[in-house]
């Protein structure tokens, strides 16, 4: 490796910048008609075309530096020297990169002090393609190499090259867009700075009035979230404790059906509660119609507004908050409560005085989630909220409404973001990092304690209507696809699913003439391959978040944790500002919303991928790195085989989680990149209930088949004839 | 040579691990490194195997510096305290792996595997789940897994720590009979000082990240440079006693009202800390003129089958003695009379 890697990549990056097109081109590179102009054309250039050709000097000192990069892998050196040279020349030609990229833009310099200093431009630049990526890609892997050459991260290049790639990504598709939310917060329409605008966007009557309190007329957005998300979090953290103490804690016969109550929302996209709640509550739905018929009482809009909302983010998030309490329950030491027994604690003492006290953190933990939840919840507002705005609702009508303000979604974001942000850190404030409820290697052989009668009799008349609530609503929105027109015609139909996705037969062969088809493999396309680059990525982020030691590791790890708890239509709005002009302009492309659902989904990857590595000891890895298999061997080898449950939570959640998406997504759509949920929305706005359950469930069934697919595609791991711990041998 | 320390400095953040050490294990020896817990001896070893890279100084295997190689570029292996077989390979497959890595064909792989498992005894259980092994025979494992690699160096770090009392004796005389036998250059950890003793042809005793003393185990035994080497190498008594150099060679050490001539080169006249071995206390039941000896009350007796273990009130503090006398045992208020064979009186700061 001490040559050959820096040779191979100064050369790659060097052949790009001859050989492929500097900038993005309108066509894609599939067309080939670039080949002939890449010295020549103002659009197809490659790097030094464009430099020599078209007079853009400030790519010069990229490519020099660049060029001392292969000097330094040519030049007699020792391991160290070379790490230094290389180290030197890639820096100088990243920031160079970076600096030319930011300084340089459509409309020539993009601040007033640049043109000052080097005057009017008379070539612009448009937005980076192949070659100058190839460049990046290079520099970074040069960078990498370099410092594992002078020892850094164990002098092992692959983690180094992980780390960068990483770092880098994370910086690039998740600081960058949030950073451009806050300048354009701050800018008025034409893009000049003005921090009094920010204020005056966001201290209006329509955000922070709290006129609903004193009885007349309504309160602001921010004040409608933060009710919401209060709410949400309290009701759904009670029942998932009801749930989980239920299932963990008592003989309760049905324990089963309770856990296929959390698999549900997992594949269910977050609005079809919503539509269930109207089937049920709305103007046409069951309960007024009955009211209607046998009282007389006008059918009313109660369910549009705060109820509604509110019943809909109750029920699409308590399962949530049971997966994250079950675990919670579970980690409580039957030890500690066995021993406060023998200290003349009864069960209820026991339960008040030891259980909960050590479920605390959990609980604020679960409060977080649903609070989180709630505020980046937009599918469930948009089609139950009525007048009763919030942020996400508020955001979206800002971008793509009438009003196309930019300055004001910006603002609200921000705003969305804080309350995101602020929940988050006083959540840890509150808690601290320490739960006490973790479950250590030492085997505990204490049985649960029960709990005492009148918790027992609590969480069922809490936790049983519930979920018999639950298996209601799903059945009503599955039935719902199946008639004319729920609420006047209830003749069995299969219509809408004819409507949605017909198939014809022609002498042309099969025509997809359903309405649903065009969304439908746009977004099982996008998924598929979203959801491996997800899995990847969060599981490698885990693996050097947990094996690795290496400068900055607590930075990373806190850099994931944050863009999980940044909601959804924040991501969306930041990648539209971000990515739709120089120097990465994405904007209407596949690309952007495959990204969109890399980075928003995982952090969960890294989560669950660290939780695995954890319980798996370190000193397998090392046996391997011991054992002539380098990093990446170790990685696939060992590691892999040994996470595979992890990998499949990874897989699984990246797919069901782009298919199921709206908040984000919403904002990156077009005509020709439609997906289903984007599709389904519009749907429901225009009344159209039928399709829109028809082709939910069609999703939901696509879902578990893909869940299966992916479960007998990975496999299980094999582990020997006997059960046996995750360690290298008896503890 | 084959491992050499150069100024070996590590430091995690704040805390410094290793201090600054330097030493040198000779080809075709067992040394091993000794220390309580958090000496810096388990990261030690972890820098030879390349798992953890120093912040100064230099390292060198073979006669090649490797300071900046990481694991799997140096010549190495490494049995591991727990083992780290792989739960999801058999054995065969365990042991084929490095094997493969070094980019053995899936035969040659086969065939070397099958050698190591014969040289551990194992050679019948290559189908099996390491799970379904005892602990002595996953031990043979993990070495037969290191040893076909036939590195420059073999590491252990605790390796016996998961295994029983009677186990740990015969798995550390079979490591000692095949490094003896294959001539392999052995660097072990240990926190047992009898494990230490029993395999190492040199030790290197650590204390605080730094080296206390290093020798063979006689030595450190018989002359321990440091009070905490009397302490840890064995069990040792400390008393105050006073000097008088003799000879050149011999110091007249006095402790109470009695005696003992001691061979010493370099420790000056007057007070100093000694060490005194328990089993070099003669326990007797006082007699009339008794001369040289030192008084005591007997304050604890326990029986332990081979031994009886006494602790007695002197006027040089509280002393520890074994005495291989079991029949007639000495029992708590009793009067005794210690004698000190002067072997086991170690002179360890004047």
């Amino acid at each position: 490796m001490t040559s050959r890697a820096p040779l191979a990549w100064s050369a790659a990056g060097l052949i790009a910048a001859v050989a492929l097109p500097w900038y993005a081109l309108q066509e894609g590179l599939d067309s080939g008609a670039w080949l002939t102009g890449l010295w020549s054309s103002e659009d197809y250039a490659s790097g030094f075309g464009q430099i020599v050709e078209q007079g853009r000097w400030w790519l010069a000192p990229v490519l020099l530096a660049l060029m001392a990069c292969l000097a330094a892998a040519l030049v007699p050196a020792t391991r160290q020297q070379r790490g230094t040279l290389l180290l030197i020349a890639s820096t100088a030609g990243l920031l160079l990169f970076v600096a030319q990229a930011l300084g340089i833009g459509l409309r020539g310099w993009t601040a007033a002090w640049l043109t000052g200093l080097f005057g009017e431009l008379e070539v612009r630049q448009v937005g980076l393609g192949a070659g100058g990526a190839v460049v990046l890609v290079a520099l970074l892997s040069l960078l990498s190499i370099g410092l594992a050459l002078r020892g850094n991260f164990g002098g092992d290049a692959f983690v180094a090259g992980a780390v960068t790639t990483v770092a880098a990504s994370i910086v690039l598709f998740t600081a960058w867009p949030i950073l451009r939310i806050l300048v354009q917060a701050f800018q008025d329409g034409d893009g000049v700075l003005a921090p009094v605008l920010l204020l005056e966007r966001l201290a209006t009557e329509k955000i922070w009035s709290l006129r609903c309190l004193s009885g007349g007329g309504r309160c602001g957005v921010a004040w409608n979230t933060l009710f919401l998300a209060i709410g949400c979090g309290v009701g759904t953290t009670v029942l998932g404790l009801a749930f989980a103490l239920i299932v963990t804690r008592t003989s309760f016969g049905f324990k089963k059906t309770l856990r296929v109550l959390t698999v549900l929302p997992i594949v269910t996209p977050p609005f079809v509660i919503g539509l269930a709640l109207i089937l049920v509550f709305g103007r046409a739905g069951l309960v007024n119609q009955f009211l209607e018929w046998s009282m007389g009482i006008e059918p009313t809009r109660w369910i549009y507004g705060f109820h509604g909302v509110f019943l809909a983010q109750l029920f699409a998030f308590t399962p949530v908050a049971f997966l994250v309490l079950i675990g919670v329950v579970e980690g409580v030491s039957p030890t500690l409560e066995e021993a406060s027994q023998t200290l003349r604690a009864d069960r209820w003492a026991t339960f008040t005085t030891v259980s909960l006290p050590l479920m605390r953190p959990g609980l604020a933990n679960a409060f977080l989630v649903g609070f989180i939840e709630s505020i980046a919840d937009f599918g469930n507002p948009i089609v139950l909220g009525g007048d009763y705005g919030v942020l996400s609702t508020e955001i979206y009508f800002a971008v793509v409404g009438a009003q196309l303000d930019y300055g004001r979604a910006a603002s609200l974001a921000l705003l969305l973001l804080v309350f995101a942000l602020g929940a988050f850190f006083l959540q840890r404030r509150i808690v601290g990092t320490g739960s006490y409820a973790t479950i250590s290697g030492k085997g505990d052989s204490g049985l649960p304690t029960p709990l005492p009668a009148a918790a027992r009799r609590a969480a069922a008349c809490v936790a049983l209507p519930w979920a018999a609530f639950t298996l209601i609503l799903y059945g009503f929105a599955f039935v719902g696809g199946f008639v004319k027109v729920w609420g006047r015609d209830y003749t069995p139909t299969l219509d809408h699913y004819a409507k949605a996705f017909a198939v014809e037969h022609t002498a042309d062969g099969l025509i997809w003439t359903g309405a649903a088809w065009n969304s439908f493999w746009t977004t099982l396309k996008l998924a598929a391959i979203a959801a491996p680059l997800t899995a990847a990525l969060g599981l490698i982020a885990a693996w050097l978040l947990v094996r690795q030691r290496f400068a900055g590791r607590a930075a990373l790890e806190f850099a994931t944790m944050l863009s999980f708890a940044v909601p959804g239509t924040v991501i969306g709005v930041a990648y539209v500002f971000a990515f739709n002009v120089p120097p990465i302009e994405i904007t209407g492309t596949a690309m952007i919303i495959v990204l969109c659902f890399i980075f928003r989904n995982m952090p969960v990857g890294v989560r669950a991928g660290m939780a695995a590595m954890s319980q798996i000891d370190r000193s397998l890895d090392e046996a391997s790195l011991t054992l002539r298999g380098r990093a990446p061997q170790t990685l696939f080898y060992v590691v892999l085989p040994l996470l595979r449950p992890a990998l499949v939570g990874a897989l699984v959640y990246g797919f069901v989680r782009a298919v199921t998406t709206v908040s984000a997504v919403v904002f990156l759509v077009t005509a020709e990149y439609e997906l289903a949920t984007t599709y389904i929305i519009l749907r429901v706005i225009n009344g159209d209930y039928g399709l829109a359950i028809a082709y939910s469930c069609a999703l939901i069934v696509l879902m578990l088949a893909v869940i299966l697919l992916i479960q007998f595609a990975v496999g299980e791991r094999r582990l020997g004839r006997r059960a046996v711990a995750l360690k290298g041998g008896p503890a | 040579m084959s491992v050499e320390f150069h100024n070996v400095v590590k430091r995690y953040g704040e805390a410094t691990a290793v201090a600054g050490i330097s030493f040198t294990v000779e080809a075709g020896t067992l040394v091993t490194l000794l220390g309580p817990s958090g000496c810096g001896k388990t990261t030690t070893l972890r820098m030879i195997a390349g798992l953890e890279l120093p912040n100064e100084g230099r390292i060198s295997i073979a006669g090649r510096d490797v300071t900046t190689l990481g694991a799997t570029q140096r010549d190495v292996s490494m049995v591991f305290q727990s083992y780290a077989l792989f739960p999801h390979m058999n054995v065969l497959e365990n042991v084929c792996y490095g094997l493969r890595r070094s980019g053995q064909s899936r035969e040659d792989a086969a065939r070397h595997a099958r050698e190591g498992l014969r040289q551990v005894g194992l050679e019948s259980y290559e189908q099996r789940q390491p799970s379904e092994l005892s602990g002595g025979q996953q031990q043979r494992v993990a070495v037969a897994r290191a040893l076909v690699l036939k590195p420059s160096v073999l590491l252990f770090d605790e390796p016996l720590s998961n295994l029983d009392a009677r186990l740990r004796r015969q798995m550390r005389e079979e490591i000692r009979e095949l490094q003896l036998r294959l001539g392999l250059t052995v660097v072990y950890v240990t926190h047992d000082q009898q494990e230490a003793m029993a395999v190492s042809d040199r030790i290197i005793v650590m204390n605080a990240g730094r080296i206390e003393q290093q020798g063979s185990p006689r030595d450190l035994y018989e002359r321990p440079a440091t009070p905490f080497l009397a302490r840890f190498m064995g069990e040792s008594n400390p008393a105050r006693g006073l000097l008088r150099r003799l000879g050149p060679e011999t110091v007249r050490v006095r402790l109470g009202a009695c005696e003992i001539d001691v061979a010493n080169a370099n420790a000056a006249d007057g007070e100093a800390t000694v060490a005194i071995r328990p089993e070099a206390i003669a326990v007797e039941r006082p007699e009339n003129g008794d001369t040289n000896s030192l008084a005591g009350t007997i304050a604890r007796a326990s029986y332990l089958g081979t031994h009886m273990e006494y602790s007695i009130d002197t006027a040089a503090g509280l002393l520890f003695a074994t005495c291989p006398r079991v029949e007639r045992p000495l029992a708590v208020g009793d009067p005794v009379a210690l004698q000190l064979a002067p072997r086991g009186v170690i002179v360890v700061e004047s």
